[in-house]
């Protein structure tokens, strides 16, 4: 019986500090790439960006952020369905976090490698949908209900290339296991980038965009038509989550993408065990830094552009490569 | 880049010279308007007015109240005036609430301006007819003039005109509950009737200005023309 | 709900049910007074179907001030300082058709400087209205970054016309009969005090140089974008006979292909003696409103370029009367203002103060095309119409 009890007991730890380490490496990521978003927009538009908030080149002022957030009332609108608007930020957050259960930082440093990873990722980050759905239908407020429901119409559309992209990838690697397509990549010598997913990497890149609903696809919240979309009436720590868990949504998102197509920890000459986090952050920094290059440069479309773009092009062209890389494997 | 734009170019009437050689002559060329003379009398026989002048560079023409509609769209497209600048009234009275009265007597009625413009050269006419105060009434520009519509909202509910027909004459600017019509001269202006306005004071005649003519050859010289503002 | 049957859609009488019972009522949301794209507080009403207008009812009135009742209680020369607040985002300019209409009805001749100080205002005036614009249409779009480069720009500008007149936004720098005199200087040194402070004609050739540095990021930054095109080409044509009849003038007339500038035809500043191009769209939409006025920043800014060239030297008022009396009369002056057609007509008794002061703002009429122009659009359309027609409400609401 004793054993058993350890066991047990073990497995519950294990729980703990797995969840605790994943909200430190969701913190850990999402703040620096908050701050380098403040920085980058900054030396874009000709400013400096935070200054006086914590000392050099002001790098307290995401934390600065977050704690002035937490100190505002949360308020909840008297026309608001209480229990959906006080779930839905939650309920987002939690979609976001899970994605992060499944990414590989090294070959051992993974919370659950999964069989179905990336099957896995794929099916709980959709939940999101459902977070910002609720969030616009509970607030009691119009723009609120237009950004949900554009938000939700965007989603569903681009869930569809982004699957499709990764589907081209699975093929190719033979394993849905993030560990699996790491190594696939170690094994071929290059990432899948180059040896054959480009096209499924632009597709992924532009429909995980769309997914983060980042410029430019981000009407669910455009401040210049919709107010902030769904998050129009959020404030206080609500607020904080949601803004948390977009940057989670980066991060996470970031760490997938070079899972799949860069090499994920794998890099040539360096030790996968040891300097593979390292090697990923760099990867993920890379691939945030594009996204906020974007952000900050391009307009917004409109929702029948945005519907077109997904329907019209990405969905047939993921199609189209997902053919073409089976072809490959059958023939070679 | 900038297919889509055409640009037509404008070339300067004359050739530059020397500034201190041509300084007056441009400065008369500058300040004096166009004759509107041959334009006023043109548009006077288009819209089959009783009277026009053509002062300060305005030409103005009289249409009487019935023929109001369709004088303008004879105007409109004898003329070639397509562009509708603006709608407006006038008040005259003789008892104003605010302001200086009138120094001579005239006819108490609402003079109703319409502005029209060509779109090809300077050819632009003042239009204009009087209505009675006791029933301010006149039919609608809307079908003639698009914009007519929102320029008549406010010619109506600052001056309590109505314009027969048109589509929907509620307040623009004030709220529904407003009562009066502000920009009539019987609307006193109210903080004023509390307390005068402060910069009358400015405007209150010096003693040496009796002599206006005196005054303009004193003030040549930049400090006393700053003063007088 | 009763339905009478299209006689295209009897043969689908089943599909016509299951839409008949999903009809859903419209959504009305009002976009503002308070709203992020109405530029102040412009209150539309639109009725919804989906994200598609179906109807919409702008409200108007927020802003108003009462400046034409206001007008008959004040001189000439304190009316000035109230139009200055007409249109703010160019102060400068709303002086000058007051001026000119002034000055005509007591023939005045203004001494060429004057003039030519007023010219150069105007356009810089003209260069900063366009900047704001250029600056906050790509943001409404969605796009932040040009708003930063294009405000950093007009600083430059703002820099120059107060270092002529002392206010950044509201200059109140015209006197009847030229410009005011001294900018500085104290009692004692008011004669010999200057009229354009010293290195204004280096620093303005320095900011026009700078003004057509930027138009040529703007184009490559935002005009040449697919994403800025698909959003603006096409979208919300105003035919030019509908904007003629409405009133519609300045920069949003010309897009629609209107190639009518007062600036050319109107006789109040002399234009005549420089070279500038008069610039016009060709199909009316949202992308030639927004190319119109980036190439119209750099007409002005050629403008300005000749005109500091050579500024005409003399004095900077014509002689005046120390008490202002306009001579019994009518007229109306209008000028090209930044954003259209901006007029004074001036009902005159032979006083100081004005019998009627009829202001005729630009934006009031370029945005009563609205109810006409937004029918019909979708939701992201009616923030890139609103941005388009560059109004600001203190000019619609006077």
């Amino acid at each position: 019986m004793i054993p058993l009890v350890a066991v047990e007991i073990n497995f519950y730890l294990l729980l703990v500090l797995k969840i605790l380490a994943i909200t430190g490496v969701m913190l850990g990521g999402s703040l620096p790439i908050i701050f380098g978003e403040l920085k980058i927009s900054a030396h874009m538009q000709s400013r400096v960006g935070p200054y006086y908030a914590g000392g050099r080149w002001g790098w307290a002022q995401p934390m600065a952020d977050g704690l002035k957030f937490f100190q505002k009332e949360d308020l909840v609108p008297a026309a608001a369905d209480r229990q959906v608007y006080k779930l839905a930020p939650y309920l987002l957050m939690v979609s976001t976090l899970a994605v992060f259960v499944i990414i590989p930082f090294s070959p051992d440093l993974i919370a659950a490698d999964l069989d179905l990873g990336i099957f896995f990722a794929l099916a709980i980050s959709s939940l999101s949908t459902l977070g910002v759905l609720m969030a616009g239908w509970s607030s009691g407020n119009k723009y609120s209900l237009i950004g949900g429901l554009r938000a939700a119409a965007q989603i569903i559309a681009y869930e569809l290339p982004l699957v499709l992209a990764v589907i081209g990838v699975v093929i190719q690697a033979g394993t849905l296991s993030m560990v699996g397509i790491v190594e696939a990549q170690i094994d071929m010598g290059v990432p899948f980038l180059i040896g054959g997913q480009a096209v499924a990497f632009v597709i992924f890149f532009i429909a995980s965009l769309a997914e983060l609903n980042r410029t430019p696809f981000d009407l669910p919240i455009a401040e210049s038509e919709l107010v902030m979309g769904y998050l129009t009436e959020y404030s206080g720590f609500r607020f904080t989550t949601f803004f948390l868990a977009e940057y989670a949504g980066v991060v996470a998102i970031s760490a997938i993408a070079s899972t799949l197509f860069l090499g994920g920890y794998g890099f040539w000459g360096l030790d996968s065990a040891l300097f593979g986090p390292f090697v990923l952050a760099a990867k993920v920094g890379i691939l945030a830094f594009l996204m906020i290059w974007i952000r900050w440069t391009w307009p917004r479309m409109r929702e029948d552009q945005l519907q077109t773009l997904a329907w019209k092009w990405l969905i047939p062209i993921s199609l189209a490569n997902i053919m073409v890389t089976a072809i490959f494997k059958v023939v070679f | 880049m900038r297919s889509g734009i055409s640009v037509t170019t404008n070339p300067p009437e004359e050739s530059e010279t020397p500034s201190e050689v041509s300084t007056e002559a441009e400065a008369a060329e500058v300040s004096g308007f166009p004759d509107a003379t041959a334009l006023a009398e043109r548009v006077a026989e288009l819209a089959g007015a009783d009277s026009w002048s053509a002062d300060f560079g305005n030409a103005k023409v009289r249409i009487d109240q019935s023929r109001w509609v369709e004088a303008i769209t004879d105007v409109r497209d004898g003329a070639g005036l397509h562009f509708f600048s603006f709608l407006s009234a006038v008040d005259w009275s003789n008892e104003v609430a605010v302001g200086e009265p009138l120094e001579e007597t005239v006819e108490e009625r609402y003079e109703i301006l319409v502005r029209l413009s060509s779109a090809r050269n300077n050819d632009a006419v003042t239009l204009s007819t009087d209505i009675s105060k006791t029933d301010p009434r006149l039919p609608t520009l809307v079908g003639v003039f698009g914009g007519a519509n929102w320029h008549e909202r406010e010619a109506s509910e600052m001056f309590g005109i109505e314009f027969e027909g048109h589509p929907n004459l509620s307040n623009l600017y004030l709220t529904d509950e407003f009562e009066g019509h502000p920009l009539r001269k019987s609307y006193p202006l109210l903080s004023r009737e509390i307390k005068p306005w402060p910069g009358m004071v400015d405007v209150e005649d010096m003693p040496s200005t009796e002599n206006t003519e005196g005054a303009a050859a004193a003030a040549v010289d930049a400090s006393e023309t700053e003063d007088e503002s | 709900m009763s339905q009478t049957l299209d006689p295209r859609a009897a043969a689908h009488v089943s599909e016509v049910a299951v839409s008949v019972e999903l009809q859903t009522p419209g959504m009305t949301i009002n976009l503002g007074p308070q709203h992020p794209s109405t530029h102040g507080v412009l209150r539309l009403v639109a009725e919804l179907d989906g994200e598609r207008v179906v109807n919409v009812e702008p409200v108007i009135g927020y802003m108003h001030r009462g400046y034409e009742k206001l007008s008959e209680v004040r001189t000439y020369p304190q009316i000035t300082a109230l139009v200055n607040r007409i249109d703010w985002v160019s102060g400068f300019a709303n002086e000058i058709p007051l001026m000119v209409a002034v000055e005509r009805l007591m023939e005045i001749e203004v001494p060429a400087r004057a003039q030519a100080i007023r010219l150069i205002l105007t356009e810089l005036a003209r260069i900063s209205n366009h900047l704001v614009f250029l600056s906050s249409y790509p943001l409404e779009l969605g796009a932040s970054t040009p708003l930063m480069h294009a405000l950093r720009e007009r600083e430059h500008v703002l820099e120059l016309i107060e270092g002529v007149t002392g206010g950044r936004f509201h200059p109140n720098f015209n006197r009847i009969g030229g410009v005011k005199p001294a900018a500085g200087g104290g009692s004692t040194q008011k004669k010999l005090a200057q009229d354009l402070p010293q290195g204004f004609l280096s620093e303005t050739a320095a900011a026009m140089d700078r003004m057509l540095a930027i138009c040529d990021d703007m184009d490559t930054l935002v005009t040449g974008n697919e994403i800025f095109q698909a959003r603006t080409k096409g979208v919300a044509v105003v035919p030019p006979d509908l904007a003629l009849a409405y009133g519609v003038s300045g920069p949003n007339l010309r897009a629609s292909g209107v190639a009518f500038d007062l600036r050319e035809h109107e006789d109040y500043l002399p234009y005549d003696k420089y070279e500038f191009d008069v610039v016009t769209g060709e199909n009316g939409d949202c992308f030639d409103r927004y190319q119109v006025r980036l190439e119209e920043v750099r007409q002005a800014a050629r403008i300005v370029s000749q005109a500091i060239a050579d500024v005409p030297s003399g004095p900077l008022q014509a002689k005046v009367p120390r008490v202002i009396k306009v001579p019994k009369g009518e007229t109306y002056v209008r000028a090209e203002n930044p954003k259209g057609e901006m007029g004074y007509y001036i009902v005159s008794d032979g006083g100081r103060i004005p019998y009627r002061l009829k202001i005729r703002s630009a934006s009031f009429s370029n945005l009563s095309i609205l109810p006409w122009a937004l029918k019909g659009l979708l939701v992201p359309d009616i923030i890139a119409l609103l941005g388009s027609l560059d109004f600001v409400l203190g000019d619609v609401d006077r």
